[in-house]
């Protein structure tokens, strides 16, 4: 039987050993609560919650979501219960759990993103963060903290200061390149790297001659992104030696395979998800089975395997 | 909430846009209640890509056992690929899901109002209370004519009220007046139909100060249908936000509007 096995934050303070690389991306799966009951989350890698912020948040007026082409428009505007409401309500549900929940964490500003690490670190339940810079810095009129290297370091930086977790650090495709910003994150300290988050995105109402979406803009995701995502994946992961997990319309294992040809350590499923919760359940016994069949004994054998021409 | 995959009975176009497929009625919907929903996943790649929410519409005795329909206008890619559905098809769906319709027990007169395909789980409801032996009556508004469930497929004991905003059928206007006429006559009242109507409706409750029970089967637009997605935000006149697939979609009507 293939080892699956992945490790991040590999000599740091506190090491996350995932049993396999399938990951449920955030917000895509909620807090893992409502499919406590129905799936066996413990057989996953990991989960990812819903994207947290330090005071609770009602979200974006609606529509929300739009159906595209093999995929879908979101932009939910980080509905959640806040921080302190996850850490007093859910996470104590997160500890009686096998599976290892890393909570993704979203700030206005640089030191929004350093307290929710400080309340987050030594909680019973959460194993690790995944750092979303790919949202709009309120203190610079708006711009991603992910598209410029020297914001996304601060956050990095200072997340790293006020935890002793494993970290993963969600990145922006809004640049055509990367690199220079996994560079940055990796200097500054982070354990993992996230490739990546929606794309931006909009759709027309033509009979109301109106934005479809109720805040205009929203994040593309499903399938339409996958070969934006391989490209992403392929690239970041040639220089840096962090492990990457591929989010990008992960909906087979073919297609996780691809990602860790191309130089994933894990994936996340996402939107698949919404067609069918037990997607990340068939991509793990798919890739299981493949590497079964391909005598590939782990996993490390094939990652970055597409690579190696270079 | 179960997933399963079923073959099509019987594909109909039953009136103007609005089409009709029996299924059989699986165990796992056993105890499906008028108003709760499945997600139904159209076509066989990855476009169509999200599941289609729809009404449990009405069950009946079929050849060899129990099935159960759904409702559906045919308005875009989805809805499409489900009308060329054909006798033998197999179709996949997880339900069942939400919070459908609560009647009250030992109360006696039921109205039932529905715009458009609103209609669609009102049917079902009729069913069952017309068999627990209560008095009902169904108000239904269309654009015309073409857009009226056909009386003849409704259980005989059951009033219907016809509203059309050409008056092409039963009385020229919406459903708002013969919900204002009934209002005091009914001891429930249950709704189905888009958010302007229910706002409506909630005007004549208001204005007539009644403290009858108004029960409001709401749309929204959802990726996931089961909670996780947070498409379908519902935002309550007196604050907070609601998911139409998790906390409703069975809401009363004061909870939305007062």
């Amino acid at each position: 039987m293939v080892d699956l096995s992945v490790s991040i934050g590999r000599g740091a303070k506190q090491e996350l050993r995932l049993q396999n690389p399938v990951m449920t991306a955030s917000g895509t799966f909620s807090n893992g609560l409502e499919f406590a009951r129905r799936f066996d989350l413990d057989a996953l890698g990991a989960l990812v919650s819903k994207g947290t912020t330090l005071r609770p948040r009602k979200g974006n007026p609606t529509q929300r979501t739009v159906e595209t082409a093999a995929g879908m428009i979101n932009s939910i505007g980080f509905q959640n219960i806040g921080v302190g409401a996850l850490i007093r309500e859910v996470a104590p549900t997160w500890a009686r759990w096998g599976v290892p929940v890393l909570v993704n964490i979203m700030g206005d500003t640089v030191e929004e993103f350093g307290q929710l690490a400080e309340r987050l670190d030594g909680v019973p339940g959460v194993a690790g963060l995944e750092v979303n810079i790919s949202c709009p810095n309120v203190e610079v009129g708006g711009m991603e903290f992910g598209q410029d290297p020297a914001t996304a370091a601060r956050v990095v930086r200072l997340v790293r200061r006020c935890t002793g977790l494993p970290f993963t650090v969600k990145m922006t495709p809004s640049l055509s390149d990367m690199r220079p910003i996994a560079q940055a994150v990796q200097d500054a300290g982070a354990d993992a790297i996230t490739i990546m988050n929606t794309i931006p995105a909009m759709a027309i109402d033509i009979e109301r001659r109106r934005p479809v979406i109720g805040n205009v803009f929203g994040g593309l995701s499903g399938p339409a992104i996958k070969p934006v995502a391989m490209r992403h994946v392929y690239l970041v992961s040639a220089v840096t030696d962090l492990p990457i997990f591929a989010a990008g319309g992960v909906t087979t294992a073919t297609d996780a395979l691809e990602f860790i040809m191309a130089g994933a350590s894990a994936v996340q499923v996402g939107t698949a998800t919404f067609r069918d919760p037990a997607t990340p359940w068939t991509v793990l016994e798919g890739m299981r089975a493949w590497c079964d069949e391909h005598g590939v004994k782990s996993l490390g054998e094939i990652v970055g395997a597409a690579r190696r021409m270079d | 909430m179960q997933s399963v995959t079923l073959e099509v009975i019987e594909s109909a176009r039953l009136y103007g846009e609005t089409h009709i497929l029996w299924l059989p009625l699986p165990e796992a919907f056993a105890t499906a209640q008028p108003g709760q929903f499945v997600m139904a996943y159209c076509g066989e790649g990855y476009d169509p890509l999200l599941g289609r929410a729809l009404s449990f519409h009405r069950t009946r005795q079929g050849a060899s056992g129990l099935e159960f329909a759904l409702l559906f206008d045919v308005v875009g890619r989805g809805t499409d690929w489900l009308a060329r559905r054909e006798r033998g098809d197999e179709l996949r769906l997880v339900g069942p899901l939400g919070r459908g319709f609560e009647p009250r027990p030992n109360v006696q007169r039921m109205l039932l109002v529905g715009g458009g395909i609103g209609v669609a789980p009102l049917v079902g409801l009729a069913d069952r209370l017309v068999e627990e032996g209560r008095e009902v009556t169904l108000v239904l508004g269309a654009r015309s004519e073409a857009g009226i469930f056909p009386a003849s497929q409704l259980p005989p004991a059951v009033e219907l009220i016809v509203a059309t905003e050409d008056g092409s059928a039963g009385e020229r206007g919406r459903v708002t007046a013969p919900f204002q006429r009934l209002l005091p006559w009914c001891d429930q009242a249950f709704a189905c139909g888009p958010n302007a109507m229910f706002e409506a409706l909630h005007g004549v409750v208001r204005t007539s100060q009644t403290a009858k029970p108004v029960q409001a089967l709401l749309e929204g637009v959802m990726a996931c249908g089961m909670g996780i997605c947070y498409s379908c935000a519902v935002f309550p006149r007196r604050g907070g936000v609601k998911l139409v697939c998790h906390d409703g979609p069975m809401f009363d009507l004061r909870d939305l509007y007062a």
